[in-house]
């Protein structure tokens, strides 16, 4: 055993154990701020796994757009909305927290069968290395095409969305008695998108 | 589209513009780099103060007739004028006077209605110390002269802006003898003098010269 | 291509030759350049600023730290002192785990980033090939960090600038994405050395800035943005949230935010110098000066020499955007929250998208001046 190969094994371990443990806190953790937080260590975690696949850039990605922007995200409405109210009791926590652990635990094995099962081809292909963003590159641009482009119009169509939900200029209602009537007549009221005031 | 397009070339203008302003900004701030600075160095330069300074308040024991006015005109009758009536002489037999500086505002009244002028202003304001009841200052100590700023050899005594002749902005390489900008008193008490004769005279001749208008007419 | 000088394998190489093995050289090595950032990145910020109070104080007409040392060049080391020494408070009702973690959150991705900054052709720590965009992606990190600090000192101040220095980090993140990307278009490469040796083929006419004017523009503006520098400091502005996050902080946790701050400025101030003013570059190139004198481009001498100049040349222009930088903040006043994030998304993006056109369409029509 030499020392790259030891040191390699050491990261992976330590690695590892704060995904699983990262994971399991999230899911588990009374105080959602925590979750949040952790979810991010989580990401940065996995992030780790792939530097140590020699996926460099699939790990700066992963840092990018999980931590830096759905992470961040996720953070960001959290501290907007952070009520600290009591949640009402739910019937039945009990059979539904065994439900979902049962459900939880059979994939876990269902996983781990496949895992074992499954004849690796060892050792897998060389990687590729500082070559991989190229290669993904051309992935991306010839038989990944299809889904790359889907997935770019979903991400417009997203975006339309929350500029619609954003740009709806409704007058708040003042507490009026009339309010029911304004009400009523502002759902009725079509507001233009795009019309030439909204541009000014 | 052509709306558009005026749109999209107005907000170039404005961008233009803008940046133009923020390189135009960039420039005042640039310039200024070069500027002699404008702060006085304190410990080792001291701004001389100037005539009506009103500064730690100056007290002549021997002077004082114990009238008690400075207290009356006092916003918080600051003053504590101790004396006991001699009923010998009667007279009021002054034994001590302190005013005490963390509270006086150097307002000056006191100074203004003495009715013997022993008290007066004077240039010192360093009066920091490390315990406010050094503050009330008694008698003896009300007597101390200040030493000058322009006496004192381990300070550098600067002239404020009033105080410079006109069009210098910078203290620091001043002959001590140049004159500031504008006149003294004295010479403006003059002037009005030499005014006021020429005007007398002045007012001679003009008996003349409506006589020669009218002459001409 | 000459190889230019190689540290580490001179180094692995002498190692070796005390009779080590190659593994064991390796790891003596690494910690060498790690050792090297920091004290670099650390110095690189007791210069800032003492740069930035000198200059500050020259634009007010003041003199500035006069008395520790001389020029009080030794005033940020007493300030550093000062703060190492200074009483570690964790307010009472704070989130004292994420109290703690929050600046180092904000630090360490920092310092990190200074892995792909080349000084020379091998002067720097790694030859990443995603070069730049590790840096893009390990600055979206620090929002976390921020809004983390924000959230842990329960103070609405805090909290309210974690949110403001979150939200301006990622919306600039964005257009500063776009301005690397039409310079990664045009040299064909991620990797810090290449976008610099690309730029070096004809001294300072063939730098990046003349081709990539407007993108230099954006690069600045939003560097300066990421790193909360004054035209947009508003998540620490004074007059309305005390420090912003910072405002719990005492101690060696604030120094973390204060050396993370100043380290991402010179950090930006390199990048920018690095993709848009030629990195290393002389001026003039050297190669052509050395066949002036006569000597071989790989005589040990010229090495050596062209070296240092690289590394004088990349701090020289760092320190001239600092500069700029530190001219800026005094002359612009700050921008309200609307008016950052309308610069941001409403003039920035656009902007960017069309500079990222026009390079790609320039690269198509030219391919010889915009990279093949």
């Amino acid at each position: 055993m030499n020392i790259a190969y030891s040191t390699e094994l050491i990261c992976f371990l330590i690695l590892s154990a704060v995904i699983v443990s990262g994971s399991l806190a999230v899911v588990l953790l009374e105080n959602i701020v925590y979750s949040a937080f952790l979810l991010g260590g989580v990401f940065m975690a996995v992030a780790g796994l792939y530097l140590l696949l020699n996926a460099s850039f699939v790990a700066a990605a992963q840092i990018l757009v999980y931590v830096g922007a759905v992470n961040v995200l996720i953070l960001f409405a959290i501290m907007l909305v952070n009520k600290k109210e009591k949640l009402k009791p739910i019937k039945g926590l009990k059979t539904r927290k065994l439900i979902s652990g049962g459900v939880c635990g059979g994939l876990l094995i269902l996983l781990l069968r496949v895992s074992i099962t499954t004849k690796w081809n060892l050792p897998g292909p060389t990687s590729i290395g500082e070559e991989a963003t190229e290669r993904i590159g051309e992935h991306l641009f010839t038989d990944y095409l299809l889904p790359f482009e889907l997935a770019s119009i979903l991400l417009l169509m997203a975006m339309i969305g929350a500029i619609v939900l954003a740009r709806r200029d409704i007058s708040i209602s003042t507490g009026d008695i009339n309010d029911f009537k304004n009400k009523k007549s502002l759902i009725n009221k079509k507001i233009p998108l795009l019309s030439e005031n909204s541009l000014k | 589209m052509l709306g558009f397009l005026e749109k999209v070339a107005d907000y170039t203008k404005e961008a233009v513009s803008a940046a133009k302003y923020l390189v135009d900004g960039l420039g005042v701030t640039f310039d200024h780099m070069r500027r002699r600075p404008v702060t006085v160095q304190y410990p080792y330069e001291k701004l001389i103060p100037s005539e009506r300074y009103r500064g730690r308040i100056h007290y002549e024991f021997d002077k004082c007739i114990a009238c008690e006015v400075c207290v009356r005109v006092c916003p918080i009758n600051l003053p504590v004028v101790d004396w006991v009536m001699n009923k010998e002489t009667k007279k009021k037999e002054l034994r001590n006077y302190s005013i005490d500086f963390g509270a006086c505002i150097f307002c000056g009244n006191c100074v203004e209605y003495c009715p013997t002028n022993c008290l007066s202003m004077t240039e010192e304001y360093e009066l920091a110390s490390f315990d406010r009841h050094s503050l009330n200052y008694d008698n003896v100590a009300l007597g101390r002269l200040p030493t000058s700023v322009t006496s004192d050899p381990s300070v550098r005594p600067l002239r404020e802006l009033a105080y410079l002749p006109e069009g210098i902005m910078d203290p620091h390489e001043l002959p001590a003898n140049q004159k500031r900008a504008g006149k003294l008193p004295t010479q403006i008490i003059k002037e009005l003098q030499a005014d006021k004769s020429q005007e007398e005279d002045n007012n001679n001749s003009s008996n003349i010269v409506p006589n020669k208008l009218n002459s001409t007419n | 291509m000459n190889s230019g000088i190689d540290l580490e394998m001179s180094f692995t190489q002498g190692v070796q030759n005390l009779g080590l093995s190659h593994e064991l050289a390796h790891l003596l090595w690494i910690p060498l350049p790690m050792l090297l950032v920091l004290v670099s990145a650390v110095i690189g910020v007791l210069v800032t600023v003492w740069l930035e109070r000198k200059i500050s104080a020259a634009a007010q007409q003041r003199i500035g730290p006069e008395y520790a040392g001389a020029l009080g060049i030794l005033q940020p080391m007493a300030d550093g002192l000062k703060l190492l020494v200074k009483e570690d408070i964790i307010p009472a009702r704070a989130d004292s785990v994420l109290f703690t973690v929050g600046p180092i959150l904000v630090l360490v991705p920092v310092i990190l980033s200074w892995l792909i900054v080349p000084f020379g052709q091998n002067l720097l720590i790694s030859n990443v090939g995603i070069g730049i965009f590790l840096w893009i992606a390990l600055s979206s990190i620090q929002p976390i960090g921020l809004l983390m600090s924000g959230y842990s000192s329960n103070n609405k101040y805090s909290l309210l600038g974690g949110l403001r220095a979150a939200a301006q980090s990622i919306s600039y993140e964005i257009p500063l994405a776009l301005a690397v990307l039409a310079i990664v278009m045009m040299s064909n490469s991620l990797s810090t050395v290449d976008i610099v040796e690309q730029q070096n083929t004809a001294g300072f006419l063939s730098w990046n800035i003349w081709r990539q004017p407007v993108g230099f523009v954006i690069f600045w503006i939003c560097a300066l943005a990421e790193c909360e520098r004054l035209p947009f400091d508003l998540p620490e502005a004074e007059e309305e949230l005390v420090a912003g996050y910072q405002t719990e902080y005492a101690g060696m946790k604030f120094a973390l935010f204060y050396l993370a701050g100043y380290i991402n400025l010179v950090l930006s101030a390199l990048l920018v110098s690095v993709l848009y003013l030629g990195g290393w570059g002389f001026p003039i190139s050297i190669d052509w000066f050395s066949s002036l004198i006569g000597l071989s481009i790989d005589n040990p001498l010229v090495q050596i020499i062209a070296a240092s100049i690289g590394i004088v040349m990349t701090i020289l222009k760092a320190y001239l955007l600092v500069f700029l930088a530190i001219l800026l903040r005094w002359t612009t006043p700050r921008v309200r929250i609307d008016q950052l994030l309308d610069l941001g998304w409403k003039f920035l993006l656009p902007i960017s998208l069309v500079n990222l056109l026009v390079t790609a369409s320039l690269k198509l029509a030219f391919p010889i001046t915009f990279g093949g």
